[in-house]
């Protein structure tokens, strides 16, 4: 009796300690993770990295032409990908709430949310580019469309579900259709979480570069042609950061830099959003 | 008991506005409303009543057949409405909710303006220019009570408004596309007893103009407000009369056990 | 008379009024109903195009592409073994070092953390799924590879070369790249979706039943290790595989510190490369149908293996989401 109570409270202090320590450790990978890309990114900051092109080996330049190309097809892959998501989500959440379609649409959803995207710019490849003959930058924001889809689906869904029901019944009593009631009182009841998704969705593909490899590829010059190969921050980073060039090894820490801020700005305005709506 | 002093004397020139003929309502294949038939009188105001699960807001979400939102709920029978058959398959639901209008248990402000509240239900059939609809959006808050606290503030959110001014500004809405049936779900239950005796205030002057359905789980309030009341219970019409019958000499030994408090 | 004229005027106008109400009403169901649809739509896609782009190779090599740890593009002679092996090494042992921690840190942050430092290092924690995956690239090969080569391995290779089987585990000259560094930056991507999805899974457990166990006088430890893990067991795995199919697929991180060898060893320290790895490396470079039809099948062999942990991942959480909602 007497040792069996100081063991057990040894063993919870021990296991206590243990995860206190794991919650250390996590931080300190983020704290190092950051270090690093400050001390490394800020060392390459300035005006020139966003006013001159890449430059070729062994000369000092910017990242201008992949800055553009990123946000050309960012924006392009949004625009494709956001109103199928959204819509998807609205039948699932709306016309399709009580059907077999939105679960087996949901399930497949989720394995989609997760899928490698290296798998998803072979798919694109397959679809695109081979039939074209060529690399593009469409063949590029089709590939990061595909990874927007998902996410948008699913906060769309996940959002228009906290709506409560007795507005949509008291939309319908007035007798508005369905479309208006969703137009008018789903969709803005669920905004701010809309939106969320949206920018989640453009925070997780403005960092991504596997699916582009093999659809937008990479280009060393200012291009304005959307049916031609693109530079991209995310693959400009990959080439400079393996060459053995030191510009070109700032450059991609630079990038990196950018990139990483971008995202993380984007995620934390997404999360006060719906952070006022709960409060 | 309910003091008789409280029970509003209520005109009414008879005719039947809505007719409910051996109607049956199934969740799936629970059945929740067994062979109901029932009158209902033109421009007056009828109340169903009877414990929770009695099939009281069962019955009133058939009259506009809002239950159609959801799947495996059904209705059999027939509810006429001037001689119409609603329950008909040929019956456009968006048509009979802008003639039969409702109003639910808890405040259901849309998430925009108070003007846009009431110009939002009005706007779906109708082309008004702004001069028009301003009017109609201060006759409708006129109408419910609301226009002297709101007049100011009329571009402000809807979910601004304390709970009893919402419930009002959901009651000014629906008369704003001028139906001609109110359902009324427990209209009051979530306020407290200040904001319950406006609402009560208005809809006795309401049912000068509207044939008016409210259900109630507070029985003093059906006594207040009604002129017929409907008891219910376990998906049964009980018993149907005049309120003044129902709470002093009802017909039913159920009846008298639950308007007495003896069970419910 | 005018007023019956005016009212019958109202009358046929709503009537039009609610024929374009119901075609409108079609067409945008119809419109969000394919949508859904396209979702399906997709997954099946990206199988068909896979399965489509590796016919030629899989034509030729058949059921020994499994199983051939040779990669030779000059003989145009292609093995899927080595690019297998390592990826299912790396995610592995990248499970195994995320999986303790992970849990620890939902376990500090559900039960010990203070009330005000919990949503800061709950946040903190969630930023380090944000990073985008060629940032652990960039980071790995610069700044944790080298320190990996200049410390750890020196040491561990030092302190093994006398035990048998770990000598042979941990030998070879300290690169700093290799398999059990990318294993590490996979562990540390893989953390944060481990750590959010057991804190999940934990706000699922009843308080009555933790504060029953209190009641009878449990540890903290002994109220987490008897009830609220057995509790969440199915949930935790979910939470886990779901891990898991990320590292499976992590492309970037890996890229940079894997070495991109296509050989099996022994050796953890040893260069070797995951299906990924191979693909991003090698595609754009492909010469010959023969060789870009290879890549593609470790594209699929790729897609149905993390197809089948992920789909495995959300029937566990489906089970423990309808727990809850009972």
């Amino acid at each position: 009796m007497s040792t069996i109570y100081p063991r057990r409270k040894a063993l919870n202090g021990i296991m206590m300690t243990l995860c206190v320590v794991a919650a250390a450790i996590g931080l300190a990978w983020l704290g190092l993770i950051l270090g690093a890309l400050l001390y490394n990114g800020v060392a390459g900051l300035n005006i020139a990295v966003f006013t001159e092109m890449t430059p070729p080996p062994g000369q000092a330049g910017g990242l201008l032409n992949a800055l553009a190309g990123s946000l050309v097809i960012t924006v392009i892959a949004v625009i494709l990908g956001t109103p199928v998501g959204i819509l998807a989500g609205t039948y699932m959440a709306e016309y399709g709430r009580f059907s077999k379609l939105t679960t087996v649409v949901r399930f497949i959803n989720d394995i989609l949310l997760s899928a490698p995207s290296i798998i998803v710019g072979l798919f694109i490849y397959e679809l695109v580019v081979r039939p074209m003959g060529h690399f593009s930058a469409y063949a590029g924001a089709f590939a990061l469309a595909v990874l927007v889809i998902p996410v948008v689906v699913r906060t769309t869904e996940d959002m228009l579900n906290l709506v409560p029901n007795a507005l949509r019944e008291a939309g319908s009593a007035i007798g508005a259709p369905r479309w208006i009631v969703i137009r008018s009182v789903a969709y803005r009841a669920a905004m701010s979480g809309i939106v969320t998704g949206v920018l989640l969705a453009v925070a997780r593909i403005s960092g991504e570069t596997a699916p582009l490899l093999f659809t937008a590829l990479n280009n060393q010059f200012w291009s304005s042609n959307l049916n031609a190969p693109m530079a991209s921050l995310p693959v400009t980073i990959f080439q400079f950061a393996l060459s053995p060039y030191k510009e070109w090894q700032q450059l991609a820490w630079t990038g990196a830099l950018i990139i990483t801020l971008t995202v993380l700005g984007l995620s934390i305005i997404a999360r006060s959003l719906t952070g006022r709506r709960e409060g | 008991m309910v003091s008789l002093e409280k029970i509003a004397p209520q005109q009414t020139n008879g005719r039947a506005k809505i007719e409910i003929k051996n109607l049956n309502f199934y969740y799936g294949e629970s059945k929740a409303l067994k062979n109901i038939s029932l009158q209902l009188p033109e421009r007056s105001v009828t109340a169903f009543i009877g414990p929770s699960g009695c099939g009281k807001s069962t019955l009133l979400r058939v009259l506009n057949r809002i239950y159609e939102l959801y799947p495996k709920q059904r209705a059999e029978g027939e509810v006429l409405v001037d001689g119409q058959n609603i329950l008909d398959r040929s019956q456009d639901l968006n048509l009979l909710r802008t003639k039969v209008g409702m109003v639910f248990q808890k405040p259901t402000p849309f998430p925009m303006s108070i003007y846009d509240n009431i110009a939002f239900g009005i706007k779906l059939y109708e082309n008004l220019n702004k001069t028009d609809m301003d009017e109609r959006v201060e006759a409708a808050l006129r109408r419910a009570a609301l226009w002297n606290e709101v007049k100011d503030k009329l571009s402000a959110s809807g979910l601004s408004l304390s709970g009893g001014q919402q419930q009002r500004l959901c009651i000014a809405r629906t008369v704003a596309v001028k139906p001609e049936i109110i359902l009324l779900d427990e209209p009051a239950s979530a306020l407290d007893p200040l904001s319950t005796a406006k609402i009560e205030e208005l809809i006795d002057e309401l049912r000068a103009d509207y044939t008016i359905v409210i259900v109630t789980h507070n029985m003093q309030q059906a006594a207040r407000v009604s002129r017929q009341t409907a008891f219910m219970y376990l998906g049964e019409l009980v018993e149907f009369d005049e309120t003044a019958k129902i709470f002093t000499s009802p017909q039913e030994k159920r009846t008298q056990d639950y308007v007495t408090g003896r069970f419910g | 008379m005018t007023l019956v004229l005016t009212e019958q005027r109202a009358d046929t106008r709503r009537e039009k009024v609610v024929k374009r109400f119901a075609l409108t009403d079609t067409i945008f169901a119809g419109i969000s109903r394919a949508a859904a649809i396209l979702v399906l739509v997709i997954l099946g896609g990206v199988a068909v195009s896979l399965v489509v782009g590796s016919w030629e190779a899989l034509s030729k090599f058949g059921f020994g592409f499994l199983t051939t740890e040779s990669w030779n593009p000059v003989t145009e002679n292609f093995g899927a073994l080595a690019p297998i092996y390592g990826t299912i090494v790396t995610s592995g042992i990248a499970i195994l070092i995320a999986v303790p921690i992970g849990i620890g840190i939902a376990i500090f942050l559900t039960e010990l953390c203070p009330r005000p430092l919990r949503r800061p290092i709950g946040i903190a924690i969630e930023l380090l799924a944000g990073i985008p995956s060629i940032i652990y690239g960039i980071w790995g090969l610069f700044i944790f590879a080298p320190f990996v080569q200049t410390t750890i391995q020196p040491f561990v290779i030092d302190a093994f070369k006398d035990i048998p089987v770990l000598s042979s585990l941990f030998a070879g000259p300290p690169y700093g790249i290799g398999v059990l560094t990318s294993a590490m930056i996979l562990a540390i991507m893989v953390l944060p979706f481990v750590t959010s999805i057991t804190k999940d899974v934990f706000d699922t457990v009843p308080a009555v039943l933790k504060e029953s166990a209190y009641g009878i006088g449990c540890t903290t430890w002994e109220v987490i290790g008897r009830i609220i893990i057995p509790y969440t067991r199915v949930g935790i795995m979910g939470g886990v595989m779901l891990g898991l199919g990320r590292a499976l697929g992590e492309t970037m991180a890996v890229t940079f510190v894997i070495g991109n060898a296509h050989r099996i060893s022994a050796s953890l320290f040893a260069p070797g490369t995951t299906i990924s790895a191979t693909i991003a490396n090698e595609f754009t470079e492909a010469d010959g149908d023969l060789y870009t039809s290879s890549l593609i099948s470790l594209g699929l062999i790729l897609f149905f293996i993390t197809l089948i942990i992920l789909a495995a991942a959300r029937y566990m959480l489906m089970r423990i989401g309808r727990k809850e909602g009972v």
